[in-house]
């Protein structure tokens, strides 16, 4: 048995580089004059599948099933547009459905292309938009030769387009030859179209495909499910992570209405996968964490219940850290040392005499998504097998997540992804989905719903990481840096983009630069929380060189721009535009300030690469301390945009999201275990917090790519935002949340 | 357990349940409604609004037994085929993201243009105090003032062809 799984793995990994090859050979887009060079043949679909990824019914409706969860992003809706493009439907035949991760090992290749489930957003990245425009296209071509054959004319003389095929005046539709279509292998896969030709992407601005669900409460999300005979889980965890239980006493709540079981959520007893893992994100940050469950035929008889268990708990390492100050005393101290391990040098920052040092320490707080949603799934555990269903941000790590914990056979678990209420990171590793299946698997036969608490979601996450940094520049008699020298201090999640390459730091206008990071780990989750660790990167890196423009005595976006240099010219441009708008310059009445900031992401070294961002904020501040934002200008260069509401929708969404984290955020640790529980606890801005959003699309440079846009704006909106305040009232903000700073002037 | 007749979306249910249960719990678990959503279980967010004689109520914080001989709408019933002004707006105008919170968002929205059918846009600020997390609240805010007869009311964005 083993010998077998072991030559099925082996053949994995030879067809899984091979698919990797593959899709690492792609070229950008549009790099090839006229289109796109031809791509091989895709996996072969089954029965009236024209491919695993299209299915076009008898009535003409085009299935999309695609390996990106539908997070709110639009990255489903930006698939199947791709799909379609080439396709040559009308847009209005299309439909979306989740794939199935179980059929990826049975026919390895089908839905794992690059780095294709990763998230789920990133559906226009260069790897994967030519590959389903290449799904469509192929589909198309398949569907004119059925067409073709049915007519008895040659294949070339068909044309296809909104989902009609013709010649002549003779017509079918797409969904009339999907049959005979997908029983035909071209003999070579047709070129892509030159972008000129596009009539949907960059044309079109559709909204996103489950949005009739959406308004009408047909949607279903991961807590929606409803299964025949489905019992209701409610779980409290260690409150301090890397804890455990001591002891329950499920004698006191059995008798409870509804009460059916009390089970223990046990780190030493989860399974183990029978074959190797491909996992996206590896299985450690998925491992579970210590609790009990109980079980009932309700969801509020099993809170009761679980709100009358008596649990005592094992704090274990974690109790030794009592208290954010204390924590925060201990990075300081080691950021004071200046000991990090550098990981860019470039000149000599000890040649230097500055004329002027500037020198400043930043902090940025454990925070938690709060998605709206809160943490769940469903399982069923029987004969062997396992299904579950589940809001996961990335199929691929939820499938290979349950598998491993239930320890079977990969082609024995299925896992249904459902519509996901936010995602912001948190829904990433899959160990939510690990207790939804530990739990179930302790009450089989019946499917199980895990629903995690408000305040049990809030307290078991896998937050933004904990990070200080400390700056140290030199500047010359003009008041430009000779010298920059930083040191940034993790605890948890490490992840360097927009510190290392920082745009000061890289693209040489500074000639002296040493960048170091070190490590304060402790026992708390980290993960991803939207642009990790850049949302903090980029507060510390602009507001220190807004630091240095005001002891220089410089404006500061006069500054920036001298800085920028030479550098991809949309970074001036993104400045450039966004400033105008804002109305840079003019005067401002007494308690107004505007601030200016810019990031890019993921790729601020290179030129034409990633989004670059520029934010103008603007600020009042009452002479009592209180802050209100009153205007967010954001100028962007993502190359350029497939669907121009889609970005403007999420650029949106994106400063509303930073200017949350700014303002609002911060977890306290007291004892080793979260404090807040909920939104009362930790605020979220209301309708009425919002400022006037203006997004400007005047930077688009035109560059020939599609760069990913949730993540950026996450970056420049909280440092422009201190920056204002700076300007209104003086106060440097180097520590996020801004609500805990005393503001008050006057 | 007790015996309790509702009125739900203009059709008559009855339950074998804990009075005590949040209404939000019966709609969801008991009848399988669920599309008035569980966001934070202490009336915070508003992910759960439903209409209770035509007001805008959390349903996670009033007990199922309150809702009896009342007329209760949730979502589903909000108009009978998905076309009520507000609810085409919102897909017109891409305003959910992730949408969990929208179902809510869409009741109190739908409440507040039924006691004030042309609210400013302070009004708007002022009365919609639920809680989205993707921050769709100025799509939001534009849908009701143009679902107000304003039709200027868009989210601003502009500039640049490429």
């Amino acid at each position: 048995m083993s010998d077998v799984v072991l030559n099925r793995r082996r053949f994995l990994v030879s067809s899984g580089l091979f698919a990797g090859g593959m899709a690492l050979s792609l070229s950008p887009l549009a790099a090839v004059p006229g289109g796109v060079a031809a791509q091989p043949a895709k996996v072969p679909g089954e029965g009236d599948e024209l491919d695993p990824w299209i299915v076009i019914r008898p009535d003409n409706r085009v299935i999309v099933r695609v390996p990106c969860p539908e997070i709110g992003n639009g990255a489903a809706t930006q698939t199947a547009m791709n799909v379609a493009e080439e396709l040559q439907c009308a847009w209005e035949q299309v439909e979306v459905e989740f794939c199935d991760f179980t059929r990826e090992w049975r026919q390895p290749g089908t839905y794992a292309v690059g780095l294709q489930p990763f998230f789920g957003g990133h559906s226009t990245d260069h790897e994967r938009m030519p590959y389903t425009m290449q799904l469509g296209a192929s589909a198309r071509e398949r569907l004119k030769a059925a067409a073709a054959a049915r007519w008895q004319v040659a294949a070339s003389e068909v044309e296809a387009r909104g989902g009609e095929l013709r010649h002549g005046d003779k017509r079918l539709s797409f969904g009339e030859v999907a049959a005979e279509a997908a029983a035909i292998a071209l003999a070579q896969e047709p070129a892509l179209k030159s972008p000129g030709d596009w009539w949907l992407i960059g044309k079109a601005t559709p909204h996103k495909l489950h949005l009739p669900q959406v308004v009408t409460g047909s949607a279903v999300y991961g807590i929606d499910v409803k299964l025949p005979g489905m019992v209701h889980a409610a779980l409290k965890q260690s409150p301090v992570h890397g804890g455990r239980v001591k002891h329950f006493d499920s004698a006191a709540v059995m008798d409870m209405p509804g009460v059916r079981a009390v089970v223990e959520i046990d780190p030493r007893k989860s399974v183990g996968s029978p074959v190797e893992t491909q996992s996206t994100f590896g299985l450690e940050d998925s491992q579970l964490r210590s609790g009990v469950a109980v079980i009932a035929d309700h969801y509020w008889q099993a809170k009761n219940a679980l709100d009358a268990l008596p649990i005592e708990w094992d704090d274990r390492l974690g109790a030794f850290w009592k208290s954010n100050e204390q924590i925060y005393a201990k990075q300081e101290e080691i950021l004071q040392r200046w000991q990090g391990k550098a990981i860019t040098r470039k000149g000599d920052i000890y040649s230097v005499e500055p004329a002027q040092t500037v020198e400043a320490t930043y902090r940025t707080p454990y925070c938690e998504h709060v998605a709206m949603e809160p943490l769940n799934g469903t399982a069923l555990v029987s004969d062997g097998r396992l299904e579950v269903w589940h809001s996961s941000q990335d199929m691929q790590q939820a499938f290979w997540v349950a598998v491993d914990e239930s320890g079977f056979m990969p082609e024995n678990v299925r896992v249904h992804q459902t519509q996901v209420g936010g995602g912001f990171g948190r829904r990433t590793m899959g160990d939510d989905l690990r207790v939804v299946v530990a739990v179930a698997r302790q009450y089989p036969g019946v499917p199980v719903k895990v629903i995690w608490s408000r305040e049990e979601t809030t307290r078991q996450g896998l937050y933004r990481t904990l990070l200080g940094a400390s700056y140290r520049a030199g500047l010359d008699r003009k008041g430009m840096p000779e010298s920059l020298e930083a040191e940034t201090c993790f605890s948890g999640l490490q992840l360097n983009l927009g510190f290392v390459d920082n745009i000061y730091a890289s693209n040489g206008e500074i000639e002296n630069v040493r960048l170091a990071v070190s490590k304060f780990p402790l026992h708390i989750g980290t993960g991803a929380y939207r642009a990790p660790c850049y949302n903090s990167h980029v507060f510390t890196v602009e507001t220190f060189i807004d630091e240095c423009a005001a002891a220089a005595g410089i404006d500061a976006y006069d500054y920036r721009h001298k800085l920028l240099g030479s550098w991809d010219k949309s970074w001036r441009k993104c400045l450039q535009v966004a400033a105008e708008k804002a109305g840079w310059g003019e005067p401002l009445p007494r308690g107004q300030g505007l601030g200016i900031a810019i990031s890019n992401w993921p790729a601020a070294g290179e030129k034409n690469a990633g989004t670059t961002v520029c934010a103008v904020a603007r600020v009042e501040v009452s002479p009592a301390g209180e802050v209100r934002v009153r205007q967010i200008d954001m100028s962007f260069d993502s190359g350029r945009v497939a669907n121009r509401d889609a970005v403007s929708a999420q650029l949106e969404g994106g400063i509303v999201f930073a200017m949350n984290m700014t303002l609002n955020e911060e977890l306290t640790i007291r004892d080793g275990a979260i404090v807040e529980g909920n939104y009362h606890e930790y605020p979220v801005l209301r309708m009425a917090d919002m400022p006037q959003i203006n997004i400007h699309f005047d930077a688009l440079s035109g560059h020939e790519r599609f760069a990913i846009i949730g993540e950026a704006p996450v970056g420049p909106v909280g440092p422009a935002i201190g920056n204002a305040i700076f300007q209104a009232t003086g106060k440097r903000l180097r520590s996020m949340p801004f609500r805990k700073h005393d503001l008050s002037w006057g | 357990m007790k015996t309790i007749s509702l009125t739900i979306n203009g059709k008559a249910h009855s339950l074998e349940i804990d009075p005590a249960t949040p209404l939000l719990w019966a709609l969801r678990d008991h009848l399988g409604m669920t599309g008035t959503k569980f966001g934070c279980g202490i009336a915070q967010c508003g992910a759960c609004t439903v209409h209770l004689d035509g007001v805008a109520m959390r349903s996670c914080s009033v007990p199922v037994e309150y809702a009896e001989g009342k007329q209760l709408t949730t979502i589903e019933g909000l108009s009978e085929s998905g076309d009520h002004r507000l609810q085409q707006l919102w897909v017109e105008m891409n305003v959910p993201q992730c949408g969990y919170c929208q179902a809510g968002m869409l009741m109190a929205a739908a409440d507040l243009l039924q006691r004030n059918p042309t609210p400013s846009g302070e009004e708007v600020d002022a009365a919609m105090t639920n809680i989205c997390r993707c921050g769709t609240y100025p799509r939001i805010r534009a849908a009701i003032l143009r679902a107000a007869g304003d039709p200027q009311a868009v989210v601003r964005y502009a500039g640049g062809e490429a």
